[in-house]
């Protein structure tokens, strides 16, 4: 049940989505990731990507144009 | 990076709608962990409407100039605003298919080039059948191997830069200054190709045949043609992502 942080704040697209694919990948089941975004473009494709995993999935505008995308590993 | 000790609570389920699997078993499914809380965010609306009036009184001043000016003016500011507000995106249209198997942004395109299919043929018939010369009939350029080219070298830049032109600018505005420098090299490019044109339209451009499809298939038949292809290429999006992702949603 570890919860993991990654930076992707100045990051364009589709880097984002590329390190969290990558993060997700080792990390275990039930684990929790909070990306850091300021992409817009992430902001979409990160969450879908991960819905349609069947990961669940929150996200959270922390600042103007910045966001966190909470993902728990469910399978 | 473990600051979580709120798990056992299985009261108030806050998930997301696709969530909890049968692995989840009985734990929380809230996955929001504890967290510091944030300082508040500036409220933007005051900003937004002394923007949104600016851009009135632009309009106006613009508009007594020429009619014109004033309509670029009032497109070009809805196009950027829906452009934000939906995150559309040319390059992930052509990019997420390859990197996560998603396609839903390139349906969306081709959903947008099926409305502009019907609307462009309405607009330009509708000159042609008055006897007017149709308008867009400049657009119609030659096809060439200058096109792959320039096609090849758009979408590599495109992906590194992480939006076309339009993406770019949008995210000029929205205040991603990664893209700022983006948007610098996308007119020092932009001036090269303009300094080199003269070659490519000598050499290729030329030699290609320039092709109007209304020519070849009248107006109904074009119409139908490019929506059949588009139809096409939509179910092959559909099916890719099926493939892909397990899911064509």
């Amino acid at each position: 049940m570890a919860e993991f942080a990654l930076d992707c704040l100045g990051e364009a697209c589709p880097v984002p989505l590329m390190k969290t694919e990558k993060k997700m990948a080792e990390m275990a089941v039930g684990d929790v990731l909070v990306v850091n975004i300021d992409h817009s473009c992430a902001m979409k494709n990160i969450p879908e990507w991960a819905r349609k995993q069947g990961h669940n999935v929150e996200i959270e505008e922390v600042d103007d144009g910045e966001w966190e995308v909470i993902i728990e590993k469910t399978k | 990076m473990s600051e979580n000790n709120m798990e056992a609570t299985t009261s108030t389920p806050v998930a997301a709608p696709e969530a909890t699997e049968a692995t989840d078993g009985a734990q929380a499914t809230s996955i929001r962990r504890a967290r510091a809380p944030r300082k508040p965010k500036k409220n933007q609306i005051p900003i937004g409407m002394l923007v949104v009036l600016g851009m009135v009184v632009v309009g106006i001043v613009l508009a007594s100039r020429s009619s014109n000016l004033g309509f670029f003016w009032m497109t070009g500011g809805i196009f950027g605003f829906i452009l934000q507000k939906s995150r559309f995106c040319f390059t992930a249209s052509m990019r997420d298919p390859v990197i996560s198997g998603s396609t839903s942004v390139t349906r969306a395109v081709l959903i947008a080039f099926a409305v502009t299919t019907i609307m462009f043929t309405a607009i330009k018939y509708g000159a042609a059948s008055m006897g007017l010369p149709i308008p867009g009939s400049s657009y119609v350029v030659p096809i060439s191997f200058a096109t792959v080219v320039g096609a090849f070298i758009f979408g590599v830049g495109m992906v590194i830069a992480g939006g076309c032109a339009s993406g770019t600018l949008m995210r000029v505005g929205e205040g991603f200054t990664m893209q700022w420098l983006s948007l610098l090299f996308f007119v020092v490019g932009s001036l090269i190709g303009a300094a080199h044109f003269g070659w490519w339209k000598e050499n290729f451009i030329v030699h290609g045949p320039s092709i109007f499809l209304p020519d070849h298939f009248g107006w109904m038949g074009a119409v139908v043609l490019q929506l059949l292809v588009i139809a096409l290429l939509y179910r092959a999006a559909m099916l890719w992502q099926k493939k892909k992702m397990g899911t064509d949603e």
